[in-house]
């Protein structure tokens, strides 16, 4: 779904009418009351829900440090009768979405903090913490004798926990404010939500992204605050590209028989981001995101609640319809990305950089085009 | 305690079906505040009493002998059906060893479906699963036998068509269920037939029944080809065995199953019929021709595969195909050992391969490479999986062989030479697809590949362990003969074997690109092994063509000829033309009128004797 | 007390015709329900009282009444009529409880409703051939009106149809009944199963062929079908429900009690015969039923291929193929309605049964999920899968069958066969994939369909459960069934005899030596006593 088209035809390009209204200072999504309502809903309960997701996956990389049967993990450590019996119930956050996010991430890879887990110097980082760790483990020292890269992936694995939970930990924090203001009557439009995300994105762009672990009260820095990485093109970026576009395919809807060839070989044509997923399916087998709608469903607040029980099935199909809020907000925050990552910047009006704010835009149309952009367009 | 526990052993098969029964509030989605997981807990806590149950009468009868257990069902004019259980030695344990790996398997599931929301469904199907294979195994009675396995027809059906919205699934699980209903369709018949003639359907009565049975060779044919059919369909035996292929695109988990535990299942019925297929030379016959087939076909079918899956599950195929053949020449000892050390071989490699899948989000084996480094524990899985079901000495499946060759080469030297073929093809096809998958380079699939989660790696390791021990159990249960009964020459001839297929699959030269041949002849070849002789194609001029075309011919016949008939009179005599088919609701006074008057008529009529 | 069984439908329908006030259809629905509830609860308290070890008429009641027409007022139960006249109840509490709650002339439709539920009824009861001839005819007229006035859009076709085969039927029956009666020289209707003793055996076959056809179009058996899917199709659900569940069974009990049994001699020299037939039946159907793509219709075909194993059990003339006819007649009776009524939810909630239309119903939050499960269920049952009831009764039948028409019975397995065929296809094609939009909805990107609510789902799930008791547990059934069979085996002055009539040779295809008579070898097949010979 990634065709460029030849340069002569650009003025006829599908999506052109998009690009010309965010030049015009518009928004992918239409600015209805009812698309305010659903967007601020999901963002909101998105913020509850990524607030836990994001302490979940930096509890892990921090304590759970190369443990190999990380049986209370969920639990951040409270291990208490309780809190055992309310997991036993299921009656928690389903930590299991952000760890499949966290792997399609390091998956897909890209961006500052990919690149360094292949350098030389995160690797001698990882062996003094391996060392420092099983040093009165000899099981796990022969282990890692005999598979010199198992724990080094894993380490790897854990950067990935730690750079998602520290990203989701901005974004958490940018959609809690963003429903402080909607609470106080602040936000009517849908070019104020699109604002304050690309606002809390450039504010927190250079925030470093750093890993470093506690092993018998001493610190090992994995990814040392020198290695200069940061918010916005180290994890944001890649984690755009890569669950926002690509994604994984779900089980559920496509097939991995490789003689079907459904899946293409080449991970950067995948388009099973969110921006892509049909809504439909969720809430059945094979779909992953169900468990975020789930999530997002136990703390959804009552305005949104109120306004799926005016719909014809009220509540009973109510991870689909949180879903496609909260695709219509993920197109909002998309929106905000563009416009904050514009070359020409946003405001531009000479005609040379409003023609290159028009290429950049178009090239993400382009991939845009078999995206739920147009189904979002209708209420 | 021992006794009552022996006497409450009924109980081993029911606790999978309770613990379906438990997770329906969950699978029923009346859950809806909170997830599945309790239905995942309730299952394989149940899986878990099942085999502590299995355990204890296990010990308990280790040295009293078998019990069995009397469980009267129906009784109506002369047919009496009954669930009677044989608690032998040899029951139970093969009930012990498919009680582990289920729950090993539902472990593992935990971990690899974790992201699923449709876990109470899938526990549940899982559950469903090991009652009825626990049940199957432990019955003295066939019909307790047959009633489960087309259960587990239903079963297959669902868990193939676990994740239903995708278009693939669906046609997977129509296919696994019609291929395997014609299976067990022959196989009711075989069952009329034993009933209406043999009387009893336990095994042992059957037994005694074949001593003086007198059937005619053509009956006893059809009855030998009709309990035959059943296993075939279900073990994926030749020409019924294209269903496994597609099957695959149910979950990993089930996968391990569908591939160790329920083959054994079907394959082990076939085992407690065989003493009743002997009654004809002709079945025994085609028993040992479909195994050879299979065995072959399926192997070579194996090595063209490029979806790791099915690249391992038409293994499956060609070692049940083994099976057969050891059935068919009347060594069952040599069946039950072959069963025994592939079902846990088999699902280690499975477990492997799932763990592969689930990282790279990838089953082509060309897309993938260079991970062993990465994850230890599927590696380890892998290759003691493999080394575990070939013949690689000491593990279990070179005894497996080995015995199977020294007593074939005897009577039947081709079959011992199959074995030898098949060992050597399985080898070829093991080493490639470990080249493949774990060795080379790193691909953009694999580069980032992290071992599994605790929940897949632990059951991994767990049956690593056993795999290395079974050759151990397998002595203590006397599967394996005593030492001075080996023949050098057949462990030469079994190891020569390995090493060629080792040899052959190490130095082939593989090509990562999807490219076909340019060799016409051998691009044939590939195609139509790739293809699996093109079955699919074979189904679709015969039966699916008969039955399409008949339901056609009929449907036309039914419209035209016989309702075509009908209106003819009606519109020729009694209602006039068009009255008939075109009459609208406000004519219906007037059909009132009609049927008041007719049955006024009538009545007068009928009681005009009394005026 | 089996009067009661009939008062109490019979009283609802006045009620609901006669109430004072101004009834809504949902007042008028509650009334019919509190009668048929009452009704159910009757019956229920006539199998705790009813004696098994009484193998003749239990519960009887004689009035006299037209003496000089032989037509009497004679009631009475045994295990063959035990069963259907509760499944009656049932069935028409279910058909009552899923009708729409805004129905059109509610009083009409339940009044009528209520006669069918009394007429059924009093078919099963009677036991003067006369009196069971009115009810089987006064359940016509009810019938008629339900599926012309409430049916689909061609239901002025399909409720003639229906009327002109059913009284085609009717005439038939009658002048069968009649024939007996005069005859064999009775002075009354009431029914005896010796009546036809030392009737020559032309008379004999020429009132049985009566009795077959008349009954026959109402099982239906081929090719006296077809106003069957039609009627179906455009019938409402609850009226398939029960026509599909009940009415059916009239002309199979019909036959089975007036035919068989009275008939004996001529039965098992037609035997062969009818064996045949029920294969064509059962092949026909399913194969017919393959090629549908209403859903409806589908169910509908099925129903033929399914009743055709009665004829086959009934034919096969033993005491376990006996208790195999009757109890496929309630397995079907459970199974076909349970098919209709989610068939009708499904239509009721989509606008359509068209399986090119419908997709992944399956849906858990915007399909139906939980009537897709109990379809699952349902076709997995008349597939015959163990464990419900489709199973065992066929099983028994089979078994029945088997050991005196082999072939037959063989031929009639692929039917079971083709089941699984063509209900898979309308699980898969309906309740699999992604959620389509139907055609209300065209255009519509996310489909969503109305609510299910329990009400919808209450009648399938307590006939789901019954298809897992029954199936799981048979002999709650067969103990009610199997001494009359029994003793209606032992009443038949002839039984099938393997060797009399040259027609039974083709069928030894399994146990005669080819070529070579060895008279020793059929001796293996009758070995365990099951041929009676």
């Amino acid at each position: 779904m990634n065709q460029t088209m030849p340069a002569h035809v650009k003025n006829i390009h599908p999506f052109a009418h998009y690009v010309d209204r965010l030049l015009e200072g518009g928004t992918l999504l239409p600015d209805t009351p009812d698309n305010v309502l659903e967007v601020m809903g999901a963002l909101d309960s998105y913020g509850v829900v990524l607030n836990r997701y994001s302490i979940n996956l930096i509890h892990i990389a921090d304590h759970q440090f190369l443990n190999l049967f990380p049986v209370f993990k969920y639990l951040d450590g409270e291990i208490n009768p309780a809190k055992m019996w309310q997991h036993f119930c299921h009656d928690r956050i389903n930590y299991e979405y952000a760890e499949y996010t966290m792997k399609a991430m390091m998956w897909h890879g890209g961006g500052g903090l990919d690149a360094y887990l292949d350098t030389d110097e995160f690797r001698e980082n990882c062996q003094v913490a391996i060392a420092a760790k099983i040093k009165f483990n000899p099981m796990l020292q022969i282990f890692h004798r005999a598979f010199p890269e198992f724990l080094i992936e894993q380490i790897r694995q854990l950067a990935y926990y730690s750079g998602l939970g520290q990203f989701w930990r901005v974004m958490s924090d940018i959609f809690t404010s963003l429903t402080d203001r909607y609470l106080r009557g602040e936000i009517k439009h849908i070019i104020q939500i699109v604002d304050h995300v690309k606002d809390g994105l450039v504010a927190d762009a250079a925030r470093p992204i750093t890993y470093s672990v506690d092993i018998g009260g001493e610190t090992y820095d994995l990814l040392p605050p020198s290695a200069g990485l940061t918010f916005l093109p180290d994890t944001a970026i890649p984690y755009v590209e890569s669950i926002f576009f690509r994604g994984t395919p779900f089980l559920g809807t496509v097939s991995y028989n490789a003689q079907a060839q459904q899946i293409s070989p080449d991970k950067s044509r995948f388009a099973y981001g969110a921006l892509y997923a049909d809504p439909l399916p969720v809430g059945g087998s094979g779909i992953p995101p169900t468990l975020l709608m789930q999530d997002m469903f136990r703390h959804l607040p009552d305005y949104l609640e109120a306004h799926y029980l005016k719909t014809d099935r009220g509540l009973g199909d109510v991870r689909v319809k949180i879903c496609a809020s909260f695709q219509r907000s993920m197109f909002c925050v998309t929106n905000a990305a563009l416009i904050g990552l514009l070359p020409a910047g946003a405001g531009a009006t000479e005609p040379e950089a409003v023609a290159a704010n028009r290429e950049f835009l178009q090239g993400w149309m382009d991939r845009l085009a078999a995206s739920q952009l147009e189904q979002v367009q209708t209420p | 305690m021992m006794q009552s526990l022996i006497e409450l052993s009924w109980l081993i098969p029911i606790y999978g079906f309770l613990g379906v029964l438990l997770s329906l509030p969950w699978s029923m989605g009346l859950v809806q505040r909170t997830g599945p997981r309790p239905a995942v807990y309730i299952n394989i806590f149940m899986t878990v009493l099942a085999f502590l149950h299995g355990t204890f009468v296990f010990m308990g009868i280790w040295n009293v002998g078998g019990v069995e257990l009397e469980i009267p069902w129906l009784q109506v004019a002369d047919l009496s059906l009954s669930f009677d259980l044989d608690l032998s030695v040899l029951n139970l344990g093969v009930m012990e060893l498919s009680t582990g790996l289920s729950l090993l398997a539902q472990i593992y599931g935990l971990g690899y479906m974790e992201k699923d929301w449709a876990l109470a469904r899938f526990f549940s199907l899982l559950g469903f699963f090991e009652g009825a294979v626990n049940g199957v195994l432990l019955s003295s009675s066939f019909f307790l036998a047959y009633f489960l396995l087309e259960t587990l027809t239903l079963s297959t059906y669902l868990i193939v068509g676990f994740w239903y919205a995708q278009p693939l699934v669906v046609k997977a699980a129509r296919d696994a269920f019609l291929t395997k209903r014609v299976g067990d369709i022959l196989l009711l018949m075989g069952v009329l037939g034993l009933a209406s003639w043999a009387g009893d359907l336990h095994y042992n009565e059957m037994y005694e029944w074949v001593k003086e049975a007198n059937l005619t060779p053509l009956t006893a044919t059809l009855l030998g080809l009709a309990l035959i059919a059943g296993p075939t369909g279900k073990c994926a035996q030749f020409p019924l065995h294209l269903w496994l292929d597609e099957a695959m695109e149910g979950p990993s988990p089930a996968s391990i199953l569908r591939n160790s535990v329920v083959m054994t299942c079907g394959a082990y019925v076939l085992i407690k019929l065989q003493p009743i297929v002997i009654l004809s030379p002709v079945a025994l016959a085609v028993l040992i021709s479909i195994g050879t087939v299979t065995a072959i076909g399926a192997s070579l079918v194996a090595i063209a595969q490029v979806d790791l899956k099915r690249s391992m599950s038409y293994s499956t195929s060609a070692y049940i195909g083994m099976v057969f053949i050891a059935v068919g020449a009347q060594w069952p000892g040599v069946a039950i050992g072959l069963l025994f050390t592939h079902a846990v071989a088999k699902a280690l490699l499975f477990m492997s391969i799932g763990a592969v899948i689930n990282n790279s989000n990838c089953q082509d084996i060309t897309e993938l490479g260079g991970i062993w480094s990465r994850m230890p524990a599927t590696t380890i899985a892998y290759v003691l999986g493999g080394a575990g079901m070939v013949g690689v000495l000491p593990l279990g499946g070179f005894w497996a062989l080995q015995l199977g060759i020294d007593f074939l080469r005897r009577e039947h030297p081709v079959l011992a030479a199959v074995f030898l073929v098949v060992n050597a093809l399985t080898v070829l096809n093991l080493v490639r697809v470990f080249r493949l998958v774990f060795l080379g380079d790193i691909t953009p699939k694999t580069r980032r590949s992290p071992e599994a989660n605790w929940l897949m790696a632990t059951p991994m390791m767990i049956l690593s362990v056993f795999v290395v021990l079974l050759p151990f159990v397998m002595m203590r249960m006397a599967l394996l003969p005593p030492l001075r009964y080996w023949h050098p020459w057949v462990f030469i001839a079994l190891v020569v074997s390995g090493l060629l297929g080792f040899a052959i699959g190490a130095t082939l030269k593989l090509n990562r690109s999807l490219s076909r041949s340019t060799d016409r002849n051998m691009r044939m070849l590939q195609d139509l092994l790739s293809n699996d002789f093109y079955t699919e194609e074979l189904y679709r001029v015969t039966v699916v063509f008969l039955v399409r075309q008949g339901s056609r011919v009929v449907s036309w016949f039914d419209r035209y000829v016989v309702d075509g008939a009908v209106n003819l009179v009606g519109m020729a005599s009694l209602m006039g033309g068009e009255g008939l088919k075109y009459s609208v609701s406000g004519q219906s006074q007037g059909y009132i009128f009609t049927i008041v008057a007719g049955v006024t008529v009538l009545g007068f009529l009928m009681t005009w004797a009394m005026w | 007390m089996l009067s009661a069984l009939l008062l109490i439908p019979l009283l609802g329908a006045l009620a609901v015709v006669c109430w004072p006030t101004k009834l809504t259809s949902q007042q008028a629905k509650n009334v019919s329900i509190v009668f048929l509830v009452l009704n159910f609860l009757a019956s229920l308290y006539l199998l705790s009282q009813f004696d098994l070890s009484v193998t003749g008429l239990q519960f009887q009641e004689s009035v006299p009444w037209l003496e000089t027409l032989g037509l009497g007022y004679e009631l009475g139960i045994d295990g063959l009529s035990l069963p259907l006249l509760i499944i009656n109840s049932l069935l028409s509490l279910v058909a009552v409880y899923s009708s729409d709650a805004d129905m059109r002339r509610p009083r009409l439709y339940y009044f009528l409703l209520l006669i069918i539920t009394f007429a059924v009824a009093g078919a099963f009861v009677a036991q003067n051939l006369l009196l069971f001839f009115i009810f089987y005819e006064l359940e016509l007229i009810p019938l008629y009106l339900l599926i012309a006035i409430w049916g689909g859009p061609q239901r002025g076709y399909a409720a003639t149809k229906f009327l002109i085969y059913t009284a085609l039927s009717g005439i038939l029956i009658l002048a069968s009944f009649l024939g007996l009666v005069w005859l064999s020289g009775a002075s009354s209707f009431d029914y005896s199963a010796t009546m036809a003793n030392g009737l020559p055996w032309i008379q004999q076959a020429v009132l049985l062929a009566a009795l077959l056809i008349g009954f026959g179009i109402k099982i239906p058996l081929f090719p006296l079908h077809t106003w069957l899917p039609d009627a179906h199709v455009q019938a409402s659900t609850p009226i398939s429900v029960l026509l599909a569940g009940v009415l059916l069974k009239l002309g199979t009990y019909g036959l089975f009690r007036f035919g068989v049994c009275t008939f004996s001699e001529v039965w098992v020299d037609l035997a062969p015969y009818l064996a045949w037939w029920a294969v064509v039946s059962v092949l026909y159907g399913s194969l017919a039923a393959i090629a549908q793509t209403d859903m409806k219709k589908m169910v509908a075909y099925s129903s033929v291929g399914h009743m055709g194993y009665v004829l086959l059990a009934a034919a096969s003339a033993n005491p376990l193929s006996y208790v195999g006819a009757v109890f496929q007649m309630l397995s079907h009776g459970f199974i076909s309605a349970l098919l209709f009524l989610l068939v009708g939810v499904v239509y009721k909630k989509t606008g359509t049964r068209d399986l090119n239309v419908l997709r992944g119903l399956l849906n858990p939050e915007r399909g139906l999920p939980v009537i897709g499960s109990a379809m699952v269920l349902a076709v997995m049952a008349s597939a015959g899968i163990p464990g419900m009831v489709g199973f065992i009764s066929e099983f028994i039948v089979y078994r029945g069958s088997f050991v005196s028409f082999a072939p037959q019975t063989l031929l009639c397995l692929l039917g079971s066969g083709l089941t699984a065929v063509y209900f898979l296809l309308l699980v898969n094609r309906a309740f699999f994939g992604r959620l389509a939009s139907t055609e209300s909805q065209t255009g519509v990107q996310d489909p969503v369909l109305p609510v299910v609510t329990w009400q919808d789902r209450a009648p399938a799930l307590v006939l789901v459960a019954l298809l897992f008791v029954f199936g799981l547990s048979p002999s709650w059934m067969t103990r009610w069934i199997e001494p009359t069979t029994t003793a209606m085996y032992d009443a038949m002055p002839v039984k099938l005899d393997r060797d009399r009539h040259p027609a039974y040779r083709t069928s030894q295809l399994l146990d005669a030596p080819l070529g070579i008579a060895d008279a020793s070898i059929d001796v293996v097949t009758c070995s365990n006593g099951d041929c009676a010979l």
